[in-house]
């Protein structure tokens, strides 16, 4: 029923007197001069940079794979065009979550979460998830393919500020404040291990027990928790001969350079290519069938290759503004109060630091190869929109903080 | 834990407070200095470890292709063409990528002059690499291209072209499919030919297609023209000339070889049965043997001469002095040796001229086996010639001290010694040449040779040659070699074929001559494998086609006449003179 509600608000609607702010700021958001002024400038044009290059660098990654394959249809403009449609479609989605305010979302969050879920163990059932590569994450919707690991990182933003808030008093316990969360989490990450995906789970508990931390969690329980986690992911890998089998490749791609260590081999070479300012739009060689997943997990890869160390410097600047404005907003937030918003906004920042940050990583060899897309870049429908969606909110932050600091609300 | 929980809700630090400052500080810290290692990762990686990773890359996608060089052409010592390079594609598919629509594989069956079913099932997935059809006229590949069809390639290729045919086809041998030498001069003189190919650093993608032209390692070297002694005009004539004797005599095999007296050239050399070497399609290993070269029979009676000259040589006779062939019989322990007619006392001129094995055998007798192996061995005979001609065959000339007297008997007239017809040819060059043996060449000349050994002095060449000229003559063995305007000098084989050890009623016929007699321009040898239309001997099977030859050559090479012009014996007809019959 609520849920409905929310769903009804998300619709332009002048019987929504809640709407009135929000419609009013959308407007000015139509002309650019006092766009500026309503959200935060930075947040904005580094997230258009990542959407652009990342649609350039999808098109130049996928061009030759698309025209080879029977799959594609032989169209060289096949991922370029869904791209941008994902894209148009997130960016409409941002702009729709940037109208909800975070009093709606703190309500709803802990439904989204119930949805995540549910959407989760949907895609495990036989006939509902599809099967790609022996990973069971998608679940078919008419043309496009909706993955719930990607809005589950949303939603889970959301719930784990909401669920923070509310037990402000109780962090400091183990059995009040931490087990509850603890639990959800490991429903969570059980499902997320049945498709599997297992980036999606490390992204997923690094949100959850961050914005618990920021949120004042005991610290000496948060240091025991890390160790639990940390002993617990290393379990689960030795327990996994495939991704023990990652961590090996990872340790010297060069020992088993045609096996396990092929595709970071591969990635290594790309970037080895590039120099300092790269081969040249388009002049990629290791796009040409060497390094599987040039477009979606190891897009960066391929920018290393083109566009050089310069290149890479643009992304992971971009995302280091990104970041930083986030943690920004989100102090700005704390410091008026505005808990759940501050929380929020630091979720969003570590999620998209994490993720960038740990594919990056991967892409360079720093850190063992996992199925993790680079936010806002690479090819995929739901993890965009995901992207955009969490984006819209934390401008909706940033646009409520300004509104209060003039005292309009 | 006890303190916090005991803490009321009004003393709460963190609302008091608002979350603590300082841990979203240590996070954001954190998720910063992540992207200072990640830039400062890709600093290393992109700016310092360039070399090993662009080292580890090129040996993944470098690759050092050759470029084909262009195959050298034959030409004949004129200039004219014998064989050229033409490019040509062939066609290839990855039949994986190759998803045709039934009108699409029609529309390149009919263009491949290929059963759709075939192309179908060339097309079959499994297979990486397939093709189609090779050396295809470019026009047809260019139609192909234009068709545009997925996993559909193409590549260029030579395709070697005689404009010559058949006419050459045992000289010139042929390539493969790949243009590289597989018999003839295309083999012997490959490495010439080939050139050498270039070589380019590429990339290629993994699928193999060349997409980036990185470094030219070394630019190819085209091949060079090989210019061949012979002389196209004399080939073709002895070739026409050899395959009318063919016709008329219905043999098995024929040869024959012009020679240039003056520098040891081959003009001319040409087999029969022969092939085109632009179709290649059903051939026999009759019919790609180069017998002139490779194959060795007893030359017969073509010997006897350089008996008479070993004899003349050494004083031991003069041309006139009598030899008596008694009766034509003659018996060496268990074994006689006849002569077809009996003569009664002839001069050592007329052993030659009537070709008496009798009273060759008694000149022969005056030396030692060992005297006469040195002749033979002097001649050429019994080592191959060292043309650089594959397959290329030497006779057999055994050691002197295994001769038996019978032996040495029969090999004064040329039994028991076998030899190419080119050696023959190269022997009988000391006739035209005062004595003198040059090595042959199959390619042209540019200045004289050098190497030449003297076999025979020149006064016992200047009496063999007027008694060859005699045997060639109205009242010699091979009155059918005569030819207008000029005087020829020659002499005739007939000798049986050996066949698993045995003589057999097969022959072969054969005729070595020169002319003009007077001075001495070309050397022709004929051989005629059993011909079976009535006639074998060599004066009147080989004999004819050596006339219609060297007639030929003589007016084509612009040699002056050096006889009357009336002919002194006009072929065809048969009661003018009466030809003499030849011994064995």
């Amino acid at each position: 029923m609520r849920l409905g509600a929310a769903l009804l608000s998300l619709l332009p609607s002048r019987r929504e007197p809640q709407g009135v702010e929000c419609r009013r700021a959308v407007s000015r958001m139509m002309r650019p001069a006092d766009f500026i002024q309503e959200v935060d400038p930075l947040v904005v044009w580094a997230s258009i940079a990542l959407l652009a290059i990342g649609l350039v660098m999808v098109y130049s990654s996928s061009i030759a794979i698309a025209e080879a394959s029977r799959f594609t249809g032989y169209q060289a403009h096949y991922f370029l065009l869904r791209h941008s449609i994902f894209v148009a479609i997130g960016v409409s989605a941002g702009l729709l979550a940037f109208r909800m305010s975070m009093r709606q979302w703190q309500q709803y969050a802990p439904w989204l979460f119930v949805l995540g879920v549910a959407l989760l163990i949907a895609v495990l059932m036989p006939g509902i998830g599809r099967e790609v590569n022996g990973a069971q994450r998608w679940i078919p919707l008419g043309p496009v393919n909706l993955q719930p690991s990607e809005l589950m990182k949303v939603f889970v933003v959301l719930y784990a500020a909401d669920y923070t808030v509310r037990k402000l008093p109780d962090l400091g316990s183990f059995r009040r404040g931490f087990l509850p969360m603890a639990g959800i989490i490991l429903l969570v990450g059980f499902l997320l291990l049945r498709e599997p995906d297992f980036g999606a789970l490390v992204v997923i508990v690094a949100i959850a027990f961050g914005v618990m931390f920021l949120g004042g969690i005991n610290v000496r329980l948060f240091a025991l928790l890390a160790a639990v986690a940390v002993a617990g992911f290393v379990l689960l890998i030795w327990l996994s001969p495939y991704r023990r089998d990652r961590i090996f490749g990872f340790m010297d791609p060069w020992q088993d350079a045609f096996g396990k260590g092929y595709q970071l081999s591969h990635s290594l070479i790309a970037f080895g290519r590039g120099e300092w300012f790269g081969v040249g739009l388009g002049a990629s060689v290791e796009k040409l069938f060497y390094l599987p997943e040039a477009h979606t997990d190891f897009l960066l890869a391929v920018i290393a290759e083109e566009l050089g160390f310069a290149g890479v410097l643009v992304v992971v600047t971009l995302f280091a503004i990104l970041i930083h404005r986030a943690f920004a907003i989100g102090r700005d937030a704390i410091n008026l109060e505005r808990y759940y918003s501050g929380l929020v906004a630091m979720g969003i920042g570590m999620w998209i630091g994490v993720q960038s940050f740990i594919n990056m990583g991967v892409n360079m060899g720093l850190l063992p190869t996992k199925g993790l897309t680079l936010p806002l870049m690479s090819f995929g429908g739901s993890a965009i929109v995901a992207n955009c969606l969490a984006l819209g909110i934390l401008l909706r932050v940033d646009f409520e903080n300004r509104q209060v600091m003039r005292g309009r609300s | 834990m006890k303190n916090q929980r005991a803490v009321t809700f009004n003393h709460n630090p963190l609302l008091e407070k608002g979350l603590p400052a300082w841990r979203p500080r240590l996070v954001l810290l954190a998720l910063l200095a992540g992207s200072v290692a990640l830039a400062g990762r890709a600093a290393y990686l992109q700016g310092f470890n360039n070399d090993f990773l662009q080292a580890k890359g090129e040996s993944r996608y470098s690759r050092v292709i050759a470029v084909p060089a262009t195959r050298g052409r034959v030409v004949d010592r004129n200039g004219d063409v014998l064989a050229v390079s033409t490019p040509v594609r062939s066609i290839w598919a990855i039949p994986g990528d190759a998803q045709l629509t039934p009108p699409q594989v029609r529309q390149l069956a009919a263009l491949l002059e290929m059963d759709v079913e075939e192309v179908n099932r060339r097309l079959t997935p499994g297979r990486d690499f397939v093709y189609l059809k090779r050396q295809l006229a470019p026009e047809i590949a260019r139609q192909i291209a234009e068709l545009k069809l997925p996993g559909i390639h193409q590549q260029q290729e030579y395709r070697r072209y005689y404009p010559g045919g058949e006419v050459a086809a045992h000289v010139l041998g042929f390539t493969g499919v790949d243009d590289t030498g597989q018999e003839g001069v295309e083999l012997a003189h490959d490495a010439q030919l080939a050139g050498r190919p270039g070589a380019r650093r590429v990339i290629r993608d993994r699928r193999g297609q060349i997409i980036e032209d990185v470094e030219a390692i070394r630019a190819p070297r085209d091949g060079e023209d090989v210019v061949l002694a012979m002389d196209s005009k004399l080939q073709y004539l002895a070739y026409s000339a050899l395959r009318q004797a063919m016709q008329t005599h219905k043999a098995q095999a024929g040869a024959a070889v012009v020679l240039d007296a003056r520098t040891g050239e081959i003009l001319a050399l040409v087999n029969a049965p022969t092939f085109n070497p632009n179709n290649r399609a059903n051939l026999s290993g009759a019919q790609l043997r180069n017998r002139v070269l490779t194959d060795v029979f007893e030359p017969g009676s073509t010997i006897k001469p350089f008996i008479a000259a070993l004899a003349l040589e050494h004083g031991k006779v003069k041309p006139d002095t009598l030899i008596e062939t008694d009766q034509g019989r003659m018996t060496i322990g268990r074994a006689t040796i006849t002569d077809v007619r009996r003569h009664g006392a002839l001069t050592v001129s007329q052993v030659i001229q009537k070709s008496s094995n009798v009273g060759t055998v008694k000149l022969a007798q005056r030396f030692t086996p060992d005297e006469m192996w040195r002749m033979f061995d002097e001649l050429g005979f019994g080592a191959p010639l060292g043309l650089g001609f594959p397959g290329e065959a030497g006779g057999r000339l055994r050691p002197a001290r295994t001769w038996r007297p019978i032996e040495q008997a029969t090999m004064s007239y040329g039994h028991g010694i076998s030899a190419t017809l080119m050696q023959v040819a190269h022997a009988y060059l000391v006739f035209a040449r005062d004595g003198e043996l040059l090595p042959l060449s199959l390619t042209r000349l540019d200045e004289p040779p050098k190497g030449g050994r003297k076999v025979f002095s020149a006064a016992t060449m200047r009496d063999l040659r007027e008694m060859l000229e005699l045997a060639a003559g109205p009242s010699g063995t091979a009155p059918k070699a005569q030819v207008a305007g000029y005087r020829v000098a020659g002499k005739t084989g007939t000798a049986h074929k050996l066949e698993g050890g045995r003589y057999t009623n097969k022959y072969i016929s054969s005729f070595v001559g020169f002319a003009p007699a007077s001075n001495p321009r070309i050397v022709v040898a004929v051989m005629i494998d059993e011909p079976s239309a009535g006639q074998h001997y060599g004066g009147a099977v080989a004999a004819p086609v050596f006339a219609r030859i060297t007639e030929g050559a003589l007016r084509a090479l612009g040699v002056a006449p050096d006889a009357p012009l009336a002919p002194m014996h006009i072929a065809g007809q048969p009661e003018l003179p009466r030809a003499v019959k030849e011994n064995m």
